[in-house]
């Protein structure tokens, strides 16, 4: 192989990897969001909406206050909003988590394109002050790992931290314990002294700022300071994929949008070189998410096969 | 006489109409305040959106097949749910019983519609059934949610729809992106009102609906449906084959959902395009959460859904009012009747915990008496 | 010594039933209180109250002389109330650890939890109290004697000094129960605890407990010195239900074999063998009742019977065919009907109307089905009218929602479907549990009806009057084998006790 092909492998290679970063973003900070939900055991397929709506306050209000800072923070303050809203039906109405996630979804269309239709007299907003990609000094000359890494807006690095101290939020603190046991055996934690309910609320108001986020770097950070109708596309249903595929483990949740992000890479890619066609590619996460959820559930029986195997064997010994 | 006023309020659950009227009171309220918050003529949106459906036969004929695919998928959301099932994949099968549908209609474009049109509705219900029928088989077997692998395969359809009508299926012409080849005219339904989507497949969709009713309401089987769906264990402690219920009534489910695809290609559309369901089975779900799983609340509330969607496409044209407005009061509709359950169960339980402490109090009175 | 906790009066209705009514008792500081009872007799009810699940719907309790007003686990847990239930409250995929400190967690910085120093406090209570336990591993890897301990020990990480246990021994081996018994011996000389322990297992009162009280049908029946009391005192006291009811008329001799049970092997829900080695006959003509304590097997033996239940080893043969591991329907189809133990989960559709829930079995009847499959409603509900009257139904006709029935008539549903197959072979369960004394009798004419016609009778109840009353032979179960066999005129009540708490002679082989 000459020297040639190489180069052009790793370019190829390099905005693969860029662009895999770039779409893994806003499922991974929406995923963030809906892996407390699921860890409180609420079923919340209304991420899709949530993001949609975090997207369009923080293009509305980055247009109307010439601010993409002021937002990023109105994006977070509705995104507390849509938590509570959430909460105050699926925990305290105890609606059905399936019916308020649909209808938050249909909401979401309805509220923000009307808004933006009567407040902007478009169906989109275009050219808010949105964010600029940071070019970080030192890492962008290295030579291939600067054109992965380099160049992206802020959000992807601030996501790389929030996964940590998501992890660590989760895995690392009293509260995460609780948010955890909460959805696993509320029973256990009332009878700890603590209320599972509000462990629920609390979970459920992170998701909503997570996915006001997500949309806010959708936005303002991936799309330059665009808002459309379609522009979530289903994300908030590939975070949900990412929530269970990573078992709602921050960083497996993380790999798992990162692997979306890649195959959504790919697809593009593909989509110049005609090879395979990139919609086949896209659909492979969801069938892995699938597939998944059998191992899952076949594992999960297995091993309350052996270990009551074990308590028989223990039976007979005595 | 008396008996049948009993019969009557047995049948009717005035409290379920009651917090209907409220829920669509309040989510008019709603829209009004949003309506006149936003500088609207709010009386003459309200009219156009109310009366919209109204105006033209057109608008008519579109309000009515619109009210159609609600009503369809909501039936078939209807049917697994009776069974204790929960299709929410049924956007996916929509999808694809609609591909597959446009796609037969090409291969047999030389066919007599006779020939055409049975087998492109027997793809479609082949299709949709199938992609029903694997969420089923995880179900029954395996246990693993239906809920979740419905919504993943949901997105696996779009993408098999995206290539397929990209890719090999896909109009040949070079200014097509995306659609397959438009049908031959003879093979669309013939159209009920002209220019409007309403076609003959309203008629099939009667029968559909009817049948559908008949089915869960009428005979055996959907007596043995019911059972199972409220209680599996007791289905099958009485000796009704709970899983295989089940699985037959997800796939007839799914077969519904392949045919409403069928009839938006058929009927409306004359091809498979992206947009040939807009989230409609969702909005079909939803429409048969808040009718509680019952037929003929479907069928109103798909009436009521539809009457003020194509009223706010209505009131966009006359008023200028954005259609959006017709997400806001669906949904505000949804989470009155969503709310409305906990709101009822609370103050049941309120009720009952004040009466429980009188009971003892009255005894304990009674007892010292005694004493 | 002194009264650590006071209930006075305290009654608790939940909707349609009441768990406790108007109890009074006081425990002492230091003492192990036994707390005896039939299943249903309301002993959790009152120890939920104590530890702060339930408020009393009536009355005071008083914690070391201070009036309770806050129900809740936490303000019981600051007051040193700790308790261990007889479902165990963990978190599976928690670390033991992780679960003891669940609550009060020992923090880093102030923020993060420490999993280190849980770990090492969970050692040190390990280590004092001779719990042992690996604190690192996940509650879900580990066996239920463990996960009980860890149980105890979260109460003792909070600082209880008042322990409850609900029924701590149900799923533990003989083994284990000793070493239980040893810790709770321990720590009420060493640390000055006060013990009260739910149980329905006599001996154990016997081995562990200063005082006892008797709990039954939700009232305070009795409360003795262990001492002065004996197994046989308590079990009449358990289960002494004055006998009011008439004499029944039994008629007949026992024909031919029609269930057989061989060497049978079942597991419970969670695995393990609840059924180990049951083989009996039940001819037709008799009644064979099973006498044995909630728990030890009688369910899942009924259940792998007529087919709800996978069968590990063994046969059951079902009027001459064989009916082990078909489904519930084909077992049904060989002869068989069933009153399930737990009507709520398993007799009825509560949502249903008494109508199709009086049908089912029969929806493919040709005289309710129009060209195979039209419903013939009116013919339905004509047959259900006639069922409704004949079984003296009571409720707002047959239209009725079941779930809004009483227990009685909810029962009556399911006794008229089942009877109504008139088939040669009946397994009850639990006939008359949540049945007022009034319908008790009309359930107890319909079965001895039915023997007298011939039916083969298998009944299982917790009520040993009921058992007595109704069957011609009985055999006890304990842990899940036979532990003797008696004709019902040659045994007395008291003896059969002594079998079914696995005191009796033989038992213990």
């Amino acid at each position: 192989m000459n020297e040639n092909s190489w180069s052009n492998i790793l370019t190829v290679a390099s905005s693969t990897l860029n662009q895999m970063l770039r779409s893994a973003t806003p499922v991974a900070l929406a995923a963030l969001g809906g892996l407390m939900t699921e860890h409180a055991g609420i079923m919340n397929i209304g991420m899709d909406g949530m993001i949609l709506m975090g997207a369009f306050t923080a293009a509305a209000v980055s247009t109307a206050l010439m601010s993409a800072a002021l937002g990023i923070v109105a994006s977070v303050i509705f995104g507390i909003l849509v938590g509570l809203f959430f909460a105050l039906f699926t925990v305290k109405l105890r609606s059905d988590e399936f019916i308020i996630g649909c209808a938050l979804n249909t909401f979401a269309m309805g509220i923000t394109v009307y808004l933006s239709r009567s407040l902007f007299d478009s169906a989109g907003i275009s050219n808010a002050p949105h964010l600029h990609n940071i070019s970080i000094p030192l890492i962008r000359n290295i030579p291939f790992l600067g054109s992965v890494v380099s160049g992206h807006s802020l959000f992807v690095y601030l996501t790389w931290a929030f996964v940590i101290l998501m992890w660590l939020f989760v895995y690392r603190t009293p509260v995460g314990f609780w948010i955890r046991a909460s959805g696993e055996s509320p029973e256990t934690l009332r009878t700890a002294g603590r209320n599972p309910e509000r462990m629920k609320w609390i979970a459920s108001i992170l998701c909503g700022v997570f996915c006001g986020l997500a949309g806010a770097h959708l936005s303002l950070g991936n799309l330059n300071g665009q808002f459309g109708q379609r522009m979530v596309a289903g994300r908030g249903y590939i975070a949900f994929a990412c929530v269970i595929f990573g078992g709602a483990n921050p960083v497996k949740v993380f790999a798992a949008a990162l692997m979306f992000g890649f195959f959504d890479a790919i697809g593009l890619q593909l989509q110049s070189s005609k090879l395979v066609d990139p919609d086949l590619t896209s659909a492979i996460p969801y069938v892995i998410t699938i597939i998944m959820m059998v191992y899952v559930v076949v594992s999960g029986q297995r091993r309350r096969e052996r270990i009551a195997k074990q308590q028989l064997k223990k039976l007979e010994l005595k | 006489m008396k008996a049948f006023f009993l019969r009557l309020k047995q049948k009717l659950d005035f409290g379920y109409l009651v917090a209907l009227l409220i829920s669509l009171g309040v989510a008019l309220l709603i829209g009004t305040v949003i309506l006149t918050v936003t500088g609207f003529d709010t009386g003459k949106a309200l009219g156009a959106l109310i009366g919209g459906s109204f105006s033209s036969r057109q608008y008519f004929g579109n309000m009515l097949e619109y009210a159609m695919v609600l009503c369809l998928c909501g039936l078939a959301c209807d049917v697994g749910s009776r069974a204790g099932i929960f299709n929410v994949g049924g956007e996916g099968q929509l999808i694809l019983g609609a591909l597959f549908a446009a796609q037969i209609g090409v291969w047999l474009k030389d066919a007599s519609p006779w020939i055409a049109i049975p087998c492109a509705a027997l793809g479609a219900v082949l299709v949709g059934g199938f992609y029903a029928f694997i969420p089923g088989v995880l179900k029954v077997k395996l246990k693993v949610n239906e809920v979740i692998t419905t919504i993943m395969l949901n997105s696996v359809a779009v993408f098999i729809c995206g290539y397929f009508s990209k890719g090999p299926w896909k109009n040949p012409s070079p200014r097509v992106v995306s659609d397959t080849s438009p049908l031959d005219r003879s093979f669309m339904f013939s159209k009920l009102i002209p220019s409007s989507n309403l076609s003959t497949a309203i008629i099939v969709s009667a029968v559909l609906t009817f049948l559908v009713w008949y089915i869960l309401q009428k005979t055996t089987k959907g007596y043995e449906m019911r059972l199972t769906g409220d209680n599996p264990r007791f289905a099958r402690f009485a000796g009704i084959k709970a899983d295989r219920i089940v699985i037959v009534a997800m796939v007839i489910s799914g077969m519904m959902c392949g045919l409403v695809g069928m009839f938006r290609v058929y009927g409306a559309a004359g091809k498979y395009q992206s947009s040939i369901s807009n989230d409609y089975y969702f909005e079909g779900l939803m429409v048969a959460m808040i009718a509680q799983y019952q037929p003929i609340p479907t069928i109103i509330i798909s009436l009521i859904f539809a009457i003020l969607r194509w009223g706010a496409i209505f009131m966009e044209d006359t008023v200028g009012v954005p259609i959006q407005i017709y997400w806001i009061i669906q949904t505000a509709v949804i989470f009155c009747m969503a709310g409305e359950k906990g709101v009822r169960a609370a103050i049941h339980k309120a009720r009952e915990t004040r009466a429980a402490k009188r009971e003892i109090e009255k005894r304990r009175e009674g007892g010292a008496v005694r004493e | 010594m002194t009264d650590e906790i006071r209930f006075e009066h305290i009654s608790m209705e939940f909707p349609g039933v009441l768990a406790n009514d108007d109890i009074s008792l006081s425990i002492k500081n230091g003492e192990v209180f036994a707390l005896v009872g039939e299943n249903g007799a309301g002993k959790s009810t009152l120890m939920n109250i104590l530890y702060g699940i339930n408020t009393p719907t009536a009355g005071s309790l008083y914690v070391r002389g201070e009036k309770i007003t806050d129900f809740s686990p936490k303000a019981a847990i600051d007051r040193g109330i700790g308790m261990v239930h007889q479902h165990f409250m963990l978190v599976p995929s928690f670390t033991v650890a992780q679960n003891i400190v669940l609550g009060r967690e020992p923090k880093n910085a102030g923020v993060l939890f420490d999993n280190r120093k849980a770990e090492k406090l969970t050692r040190e209570l390990v280590k004092e109290y001779g719990l042992e336990v690996d604190p690192s591993a996940e509650v879900r890897d580990i066996s239920v004697g463990l996960q009980q301990r860890v149980e105890i020990l979260k109460t003792l990480y909070r600082g209880a000094d008042i322990l409850i246990l609900d029924e701590p021994t149900a799923v533990l081996t003989p083994q284990e129960t000793d070493e239980l018994f040893d810790v709770i011996r321990r720590i009420v000389r060493e640390k000055e605890m006060t013990v009260i322990i739910i149980t329905h297992k006599l001996y154990e009162v016997m081995a562990i407990s200063d005082r006892v009280g008797v709990m039954r049908q939700g009232k305070l029946i009795g409360v003795e010195n262990t001492k002065d009391v004996d197994e046989k005192k308590l079990a009449s006291m358990m289960v002494g239900r004055p006998v009011l009811f008439d004499h029944l008329e039994k008629t007949g001799e026992p024909g031919e074999v029609a269930i057989e049970v061989d060497d049978l092997f079942v597991a419970d829900n969670r695995g393990l063998p609840a059924v180990r080695g049951v083989s009996l006959q039940v001819k037709k003509g008799e009644v064979l009742g099973i006498a044995a304590i909630e728990g030890n097997g009688q369910s899942e033996l009924l259940e792998a019977i007529t087919g709800m239940r996978k069968i590990n080893r063994g046969h059951v043969t079902v009027c001459g065919k064989d009916a082990t591991d078909k489904t519930p329907g084909e077992i049904r189809a060989l002869g068989l009907s069933h009153v399930p133990e737990d009507r709520l989960s398993t007799g009825v559709d509560k949502v249903a109307s008494v109508t199709d829930n009086l049908l089912v079995g029969r929806q493919k009847e040709k005289r309710f089905n129009l060209f195979g499959f039209h419903q013939r409603r009116s013919t339905v509900e004509r047959y259900a009218k006639e069922l409704y009257q004949k079984f003296d139904i009571r409720g707002a006709g047959i239209h009725t929602e079941v779930g809004s029935m009483s227990g009685g008539n909810m029962q009556k549903v399911v006794v008229a479907r089942e009877f109504s197959f008139d088939t040669p072979v009946l397994v009850i369960s639990q006939p008359t549990r949540g049945v007022d004394i009034g319908a008790m009798e009309f359930f107890h004419t319909r079965i001895i009806e039915q023997r007298n016609a011939g039916a083969a009778i298998l009944l299982s109840s917790a009520d040993l009057d009921e058992v007595f009353r109704l069957s011609d032979r009985i055999i006890t179960l304990y842990e899940g084998k036979i532990t003797g066999e008696f004709k019902a005129s040659e045994i007395t009540k008291e003896e059969i006790g002594l079998y079914m708490t696995g005191t009796g002679e033989g038992a213990k082989a």
